[in-house]
C-alpha cells in the first residue's frame, strides 16, 4: 500500500513540477513573506507626520526630526494645502513669538495629543541630552505587526495548498479519472493518501521557507513543525471537502470564499476580542492555528500549550472527516 | 437586444447555482459579525507597569497627582499574574490608560517581559530629581524611545497643563468621524463586493471554456464583448446585492445610495474585466489562481494603511483598492467629500473600459485560450 501512495505522490510531485502553477503557488507565499519584511520596518517605524515651513526654524525642526516624520515645506499655504491632504499630517506653523498645530480635523485624537506634547517639549525646551531616564530593553526585535502578519500568512497556506488540492481532485473527477480507481489494484485511501501528500509537502515546505525568510528561525522549530503537520492535515480535509463537494471550478470558487469567514472570523476573533468571547471561536481550527502560532512566534508557547492547541486542531479536522467519511467514499465511487 | 438576453440566461442560469446563494449568506454573516460581535465603540487602552521606588511621602504624591490628573480615573486593587507569581497592584486607569503601580522592580520586569507592555521604575537621583527607568521589549522605533527619555524631564501636572492650554486650529470643526462598525465596512465591501469579482469573473469564463462555450461563440451572430460583458453584469449585479446587504442595515438612510452605486458598480466593473484579463492568459482556473490570489493580497495592503493612521506611504496610495475604500469611506461619512467619491468612480470606470477593450481584443484573438 506505501508504495502505491509513494508511486501516486511522485506521479503528482512530477506532474505538479512541471506546471508553472505549483512553482507559483510555492513562490507566492514566499514573495509575500518578503513583502512583510519590506513593509514592517516602516509601519513600525510609525509615528507623527508634521509639516513645517522650510528655514522658518532649523532648529525646530531638527528637534522633530527625532521624534517625528517631518516634511518640509515652502509656506503656510504650502502646509495649509498638506494638511488638507487625505492621510494624516499635522501642520505647526508659527504665531508671534510661538506655534500653533494646525489639524485638518478629521484626525485621531492621539495623533493631535502627541503633535501637542512635541510642540510643548519643545517651547518649554525639553532637549534629549538632558533626559533623565535610562532605557532596558528585552532584545525582542519582531514588532507585534510583523508578527501577526506572518501568523495570518501561515494561516493562508493551507488554504492555498488546500485549494490546490481541491482543484487538482476537480480535474481528476473531470476527467473522469476519479471513477478509474475503482478498477484498478489501488485502494481508495492509498489514492486519498497520495493525493494529498502533495499538498501536505508543498504546505511544510511553504511555512517553513516562510518562518525562516520573515526572521522567524530561533522559534521552537519542533513546536514549529508539529503545528506545521497539524496545519498540513487541515489543508488535507479542505482540499478534499471543496475538490470533492464541488463539480465545478464555480462551486469551488463559492467554498473559497465561504472559507475566509471562519479564517478571517477567527483572526479578528483572537486579535480583538477579549477571552470570555473568544469561547465562540473554539470551534474553529483556525483559531486553535493562529492561537498556538501566535505563542511559537512570540517564544511564549510551552509545550503543553502547543501540545493541546494542535491536539484540538486535529480533534476538530478528525471529527469533520468522520462525518463526512462516507460521503468522501461516495463521492470517489 | 442580444446583450440583455445573454444576461437575463446567465442571471437565470447563476441563480440556480450554489454560488449565488454563497453570494447572498457571505454578506448576510458578515452583516450579523459586524451587528453582534463589533461593538460601536473599542477603547484601546496603553498599559504600563510602574513601581515608585521613592520615599512614602513623595510616592503618595505622586499618586495622588495621577489621581487629579484627569476625570474619570478610577483606582483599585488587583491581583496580576507573570511567570508564575502572582502580584498585588494598585490600578489607575483612565478610558485610554491604565496605570499598575506594583511593588518591586522584579515586578515591573516580569510583567513587563510576559505581557509586552511598558515598564517604568522611578527614582530618585542624587540631586533628589525624579529618574526614569524603563522596561521596553526591544522593538520600539527610536522615534518612541527618544520621546519616553524625555517625557519625564518635566513635571507631569505642568506639563498636562501646557498641553491643554496648546492651541490647536482645525482647517474643518464639522467632522464626524464614524464608529467601528461603519469604518469597517470599506474594506470588506473592497474585498467582498469588488476583489471577490475578479475572483468569480474568471471562474465563470473557465467554467465555460472547459464546456466549450466560448468556442461555441464563434459560431454565433453575437460578439465575444456581448457575452463578456453579460457575464460582468451578473458579476455586478451580485456586488451590489451583497454591498447593500451589508451597508443598508448598519447605514440606514443617512447615505447616499446613489453615489454608492456607483462606486460600487465602477469598482466591480473594473475588477471583473481584470478577472476576465488574467482569465485570458490561462487555460484553467487552478493555473490563473496564483496570480489572481497573489494580486488580491496585493489590492488588500492598503487596508493596513486604512487601519493604521499615519502609516501611508507614497506606494500604498497607487494601489487600486487605496482610492476604492476612501471613496467609500467618503460616501459613508457625514459630510464626506462627494467630489472625490465620483472622480473615484470616472478613474475606476475609465480604467475598466481600458481593461475590458484589451481583454476583448484578447479573447476574440484566441478565442478558445
Amino acid at each position: 500500500m506505501f508504495k502505491k501512495i509513494w508511486t501516486i505522490f511522485i506521479r503528482d510531485l512530477k506532474v505538479n513540477m512541471r506546471e508553472f502553477m505549483t512553482l507559483w503557488i510555492i513562490i507566492a507565499p514566499l514573495l509575500l513573506a518578503v513583502g512583510i519584511n519590506f513593509i514592517s520596518p516602516s509601519i513600525n517605524d510609525t509615528s507623527v507626520n508634521l509639516a513645517l515651513v522650510e528655514n522658518e526654524n532649523p532648529e525646530q525642526v531638527e528637534y522633530f526630526d527625532d521624534f517625528a516624520h517631518v516634511e518640509l515645506l515652502s509656506d503656510k499655504q504650502k502646509v495649509e494645502d498638506r494638511v488638507r491632504a487625505r492621510d494624516d499630517v499635522v501642520g505647526v506653523l508659527s504665531k508671534g513669538s510661538g506655534y500653533y498645530i494646525m489639524t485638518q480635523g478629521n484626525e485621531p485624537e492621539s495623533i493631535v495629543e502627541y503633535s501637542k506634547l512635541l510642540n510643548v517639549l519643545y517651547e518649554s525646551g525639553v532637549k534629549l541630552e538632558d533626559a533623565r531616564s535610562e532605557i532596558i530593553e528585552f532584545d525582542r526585535t519582531v514588532p507585534p505587526l510583523k508578527k501577526m502578519l506572518v501568523n495570518i500568512l501561515l494561516l493562508f497556506t493551507p488554504v492555498l495548498t488546500g485549494m490546490l488540492t481541491a482543484l487538482n481532485i476537480l480535474e481528476e473527477k473531470v476527467d473522469k479519472t476519479v471513477s478509474a480507481i475503482n478498477v484498478t489494484p489501488t485502494s481508495r485511501s492509498a489514492f486519498i493518501l497520495g493525493k494529498a501528500i502533495t499538498g501536505m509537502f508543498i504546505a511544510l515546505f511553504i511555512s517553513i521557507a516562510c518562518l525562516l525568510i520573515t526572521g522567524f528561525y530561533n522559534v521552537n522549530i519542533g513546536q514549529a513543525v508539529l503545528l506545521i503537520f497539524s496545519l498540513t492535515i487541515l489543508s488535507l480535509i479542505i482540499g478534499f471537502i471543496q475538490g470533492l463537494n464541488s463539480n465545478d471550478v464555480m462551486e469551488a470558487a463559492g467554498s473559497v470564499k465561504l472559507l475566509f469567514l471562519p479564517l478571517a472570523g477567527s483572526i479578528a476573533g483572537y486579535e480583538l476580542l477579549s477571552g470570555n468571547w473568544r469561547i465562540f471561536f473554539y470551534w474553529s481550527p483556525f483559531y486553535w492555528a493562529y492561537n498556538a502560532n501566535d505563542m511559537i512566534l512570540s517564544k511564549s508557547g510551552t509545550w503543553p500549550q502547543v501540545v493541546l492547541s494542535v491536539g484540538i486542531i486535529l480533534a476538530i479536522c478528525g471529527a469533520v472527516y468522520a462525518v463526512l467519511a462516507p460521503r468522501i467514499a461516495r463521492k470517489l465511487q | 437586444m442580444k446583450l440583455l438576453s445573454s444576461f437575463k440566461k446567465e442571471l437565470i442560469l447563476a441563480s440556480r447555482s450554489f454560488y449565488f446563494y454563497v453570494e447572498v449568506i457571505f454578506p448576510l454573516v458578515i452583516l450579523a459579525i459586524l451587528l453582534f460581535a463589533v461593538p460601536k465603540e473599542i477603547n484601546t487602552t496603553s498599559t504600563q507597569y510602574i513601581y515608585l521606588d521613592l520615599p512614602k511621602e513623595v510616592k503618595e504624591i505622586y499618586i495622588d497627582t495621577m489621581l487629579e490628573s484627569a476625570t474619570g480615573i478610577e483606582s483599585e486593587e488587583v491581583e496580576l499574574e507573570a511567570e508564575g507569581k502572582t502580584y498585588d497592584v494598585q490600578l489607575i486607569a483612565t478610558d485610554e490608560e491604565k496605570f499598575y503601580i506594583v511593588e518591586s522592580e522584579e515586578a515591573v520586569r516580569s510583567l513587563a517581559y510576559s505581557e509586552q507592555n511598558v515598564g517604568a521604575v522611578i527614582e530618585l537621583d542624587e540631586n533628589n530629581q525624579l529618574y526614569c527607568r524603563y522596561y521596553l521589549q526591544g522593538y520600539e522605533s527610536t522615534r518612541l524611545k527618544n520621546l519616553l527619555s524625555i517625557v519625564f524631564n518635566e513635571d507631569m501636572s505642568v506639563l498636562e497643563e501646557r498641553i491643554e492650554n496648546q492651541e490647536v486650529r482645525p482647517l474643518t470643526t464639522d467632522y464626524e468621524p464614524l464608529n467601528n462598525r461603519e469604518n469597517a465596512i470599506p474594506p470588506i465591501i473592497a474585498l467582498s463586493s469588488c476583489l471577490m469579482g475578479m475572483f468569480i469573473m474568471a471562474s465563470y469564463v473557465f467554467l465555460d471554456k472547459t464546456e466549450g462555450v466560448i468556442k461555441a461563440y464563434a459560431v454565433t451572430a453575437s460578439p465575444v464583448w456581448q457575452y463578456l460583458m453579460s457575464k460582468i453584469f451578473v458579476v455586478l449585479v451580485t456586488s451590489v446585492v451583497s454591498g447593500l446587504i451589508i451597508v443598508m442595515p448598519i447605514m440606514g438612510f443617512k447615505i447616499n445610495y446613489g453615489l454608492l452605486l456607483l462606486l460600487l458598480l465602477t469598482t466591480s466593473f473594473f475588477a471583473s474585466s481584470l478577472g476576465l484579463l488574467i482569465a485570458s492568459f490561462y487555460d484553467n482556473l487552478a493555473k490563473a489562481f496564483g496570480a489572481i490570489y497573489l494580486l488580491i493580497i496585493l489590492l488588500m495592503v492598503p487596508a493596513i494603511a486604512y487601519f493604521i493612521p499615519g502609516w501611508d506611504p507614497f506606494w500604498i496610495k497607487i494601489i487600486p483598492t487605496y482610492p476604492l475604500m476612501q471613496g467609500f469611506k467618503e460616501i459613508i461619512l457625514p459630510k464626506g467629500d462627494i467630489a472625490y467619491s465620483l472622480i473615484t468612480s470616472a478613474g475606476f470606470l475609465a480604467g475598466g473600459i481600458l481593461i475590458f477593450a484589451f481583454t476583448n481584443f484578447r479573447f476574440k484573438k484566441t478565442l478558445s485560450i
